[in-house]
């Protein structure tokens, strides 16, 4: 029994947060690999935990209040830092399950180091509270940290800076849940209740922005490309406000822009398309030459700069990394 | 939206109008449905009269295709206008589907 209180909980929060991800963004693979980094980062921050303990000399109280959460939500964090930073994360959905899969290989491994340390008073609430409380809390930090970090990407296309907040929310939560401000009882309550809700409430909102998306933009962008394909661009209005742009950017950087809004139309259909096939359990369809009109992409983004891509926001509504998540699908 | 279904004893022709989006698609969702659960096999669409079709839309095409694929049945989308042609192929869906300029060359099984 204490063995499934310990556990169970945090597995089925996971799958059914894999679940929740209707578009298919998660790859199985890389979720694995995040559940193994959870149990790697449990077994560094013990290592880690203790020697600092032992050097400094700090009561055990005090350090898992203080101490612990900034190791232990540096650690898992760092996985998910690199995963972004290689565009395998780029929406909020992915990076939750992603983040909370972390915290759940985490918490797994220091429930099976208490299993077998755990005194003979520890008693079958205890076990509740740990596979409950604890875990949920660990997973939720991790998947909080990562819908913080996406979230700041996702608005500033910064990414050195924006894992802060999230890092720093993750810290302060964890180290709160440390405290135990509350009964433990009534806190593994609240976080049961409060941590599935406002998943809920994220997965629904981040659903709705990508159904959206996908809803409202496809068929005006067929109609587009195929305006450019039959060289009738320059009539839209997409056309008319590139054409106002020549005033403020040399002949090739519109060209360039032109290139752009071409290869971007293209790799956004296809995106589309396929996250339909995902969405109805079809075969995705990838062409050969798919990565090299991303790296073309990318290539007349920088070509374009900063101020050209600001000043083709209003033609571009889904940001470079996402399109470039999207075409991933393999 | 509108479907108009006619049986045979070796197929359902539905003739669709109008337009289809997210407001509509469940409407169409259920019709072809229907028609599946009525024990046909072989469907053809025909899309003369489809002016407009969202990605709801197709993704309805998407689910009848694939209820369609354990009854080793066959789904054939049939005189589609250009412009939706037009979605088909800029997507690259016209691959998944069976495409057919007009009924008559759908009929031919």
């Amino acid at each position: 029994m204490n063995v499934i209180f310990s556990f169970l909980p945090v597995i089925l929060l996971l799958t059914s947060l894999y679940l929740l991800d209707s578009f298919n963004l998660v790859r199985a693979k890389t979720l694995a690999f995040c559940l193994l980094w959870g149990v790697f980062s449990a077994s560094c921050s013990y290592f880690i935990n203790n020697s600092i303990q032992d050097l400094l000399n700090i009561d055990f109280s005090l350090y898992s209040r203080y101490g612990a959460p900034i190791i232990e939500e540096c650690l898992k964090a760092s996985f998910l830092i690199y995963l972004i930073s290689r565009k395998k994360i780029g929406f909020i959905i992915d990076g939750a399950i992603y983040g909370f899969a972390i915290g759940a290989g985490f918490s797994l491994l220091e429930n099976i180091y208490y299993l077998f340390q755990a005194p003979p008073e520890y008693n079958l609430l205890t076990w509740i509270i740990r596979g409950i409380g604890t875990a949920i809390m660990h997973g939720g930090c991790t998947s909080f940290f990562t819908i913080l970090f996406v979230g700041g990407i996702n608005r500033s296309e910064s990414r050195f800076l924006a894992f802060i907040p999230g890092l720093l929310f993750a810290i302060l939560f964890h180290s709160g849940f440390n405290h135990f401000p509350f009964n433990p009882v009534l806190q593994t309550l609240l976080v049961l209740l409060i941590l599935p809700f406002v998943f809920g409430l994220v997965f629904m909102l981040s659903n709705a922005k990508l159904q959206k998306w996908l809803e409202i933009e496809f068929n005006s962008e067929v109609e587009i490309l195929n305006m450019i394909r039959k060289g009738n661009f320059s009539s839209t209005k997409a056309g008319i406000y590139l054409k106002s742009l020549k005033e403020q950017f040399a002949s090739e950087t519109i060209l360039d822009m032109y290139c752009y809004i071409d290869l971007y139309l293209e790799l956004s259909i296809k995106a589309k398309r396929n996250m339909m096939l995902k969405e109805n359990e079809f075969p995705i369809i990838v062409e050969d030459d798919i990565q090299a009109k991303l790296s073309e992409l990318g290539q007349l983004r920088k070509q374009i700069g900063k101020i050209g891509e600001l000043a083709l926001a209003p033609l571009i509504r889904m940001n470079y990394r996402n399109l470039w998540k999207l075409n991933q699908f393999t | 939206m509108k479907v108009q279904v006619t049986k045979s004893a070796d197929y359902s022709v539905a003739i669709l109008e109008g337009r289809v989006d997210t407001t509509n698609a469940g409407e169409l969702e259920r019709a072809m449905s229907e028609i599946i659960e009525g024990g046909s096999n072989k469907i053809i669409l025909d899309c003369s009269g489809l002016n407009y079709i969202s990605s709801s839309g197709l993704s309805v095409f998407l689910l009848i295709q694939k209820k369609m694929t354990p009854l080793k049945g066959q789904f054939r989308l049939c005189s589609l206008q250009p412009g939706i042609r037009e979605i088909f192929d800029i997507s690259g869906f016209s691959s998944t589907f069976s495409l057919f300029s007009d009924k008559e060359s759908a009929m031919k099984w």
